[in-house]
């Protein structure tokens, strides 16, 4: 059952980042990327953060996608024409790393991080609520967190209004 | 349990796509699309390490805070996407390049 919601939510992930990467066109690419966003929430699932994946469809797919539909009205029609010369420099920085991640992940990687199974994953709402209180662990944070949204609402509002003409 | 070099691959792929799509196009919203993809790239590892070191909460919070830096992130860079656009008439990040007048 594992297996299975892996391979069918990392390839919704895989597929939806490819195709944010390489379609031509954006409104393509932004509901990919919702595609993408939905299986890494299928993912976080799978590795038993259940509330972390609540969070993820409520605020990425709900929310910043919203966002950037939005942001989409601003643009002018028209697809990105693809040129081999404009693909090299990029495929080689993008090809590379996984080439090497690729290498690592099937030789080495068992032997430097020895994995602990601790047995299925219990629900994570409670714990992570009281994590967010407990002044030992993230309250400081969770404070803090709360200023930074608090202040990047107010900023992004002040940023998005229209100046007046002088 | 799936292989935790699964997700480490998976997380790469993303990254690596995320840094393909920011290099190769010109449009803001691009760059912002690559700029999430990136971010769910590091919290999915975030994720999955925590997991792998016996069902951890610590990864689940770092990817809780970066969701939260995305969506800040996203709203502040959007107000300033609009502000390009009223300023020059499209939202090509190469044309803004000077500080200043």
């Amino acid at each position: 059952m594992e297996s299975f919601s892996f391979w069918f939510f990392g390839g919704c992930t895989l597929i939806g980042s490819l195709l944010v990467a390489l379609c031509p066109k954006l409104v393509h690419s932004a509901f990919s990327l919702v595609l993408a966003l939905i299986g890494v929430a299928g993912l976080y699932w799978g590795l038993g953060a259940d509330f972390l994946g609540g969070v993820q469809l409520l605020v990425y797919v709900g929310g910043i996608t919203i966002l950037f539909i939005y942001g989409i009205m601003l643009t002018p029609k028209g697809a990105t024409k693809w040129s081999l010369g404009s693909l090299l420099f990029p495929g080689v920085i993008a090809v590379v790393p996984l080439c090497v991640m690729l290498h690592l992940a099937w030789k080495g990687l068992e032997s430097v991080i020895k994995p602990v199974d601790a047995g299925v994953p219990q629900p994570t709402v409670d714990a992570i609520g009281r994590g967010f209180l407990n002044r030992e662990e993230y309250l400081i944070p969770f404070e803090l967190a709360s200023l930074v949204l608090l202040a990047a609402l107010v900023g992004s509002v002040y940023l998005a209004r229209r100046k007046k003409e002088s | 349990m799936q292989p935790l070099a699964g997700y480490v691959f998976l997380g790469t792929a993303m990254f690596v796509l995320g840094v393909f799509t920011m290099v190769t196009r010109k449009n803001a919203i691009y760059v912002l699309m690559g700029a999430e993809l990136i971010l769910n790239a590091a919290a999915l590892n975030f994720v999955a390490f925590a997991r792998y070191m016996g069902n951890r909460l610590d990864g689940q919070m770092f990817a809780i805070f970066i969701i939260i830096l995305a969506a800040a992130e996203a709203a502040v860079a959007l107000g300033i996407v609009l502000q390009i656009h009223h300023h020059f008439p499209s939202i090509d990040v190469s044309k803004p390049d000077r500080l200043g007048d």
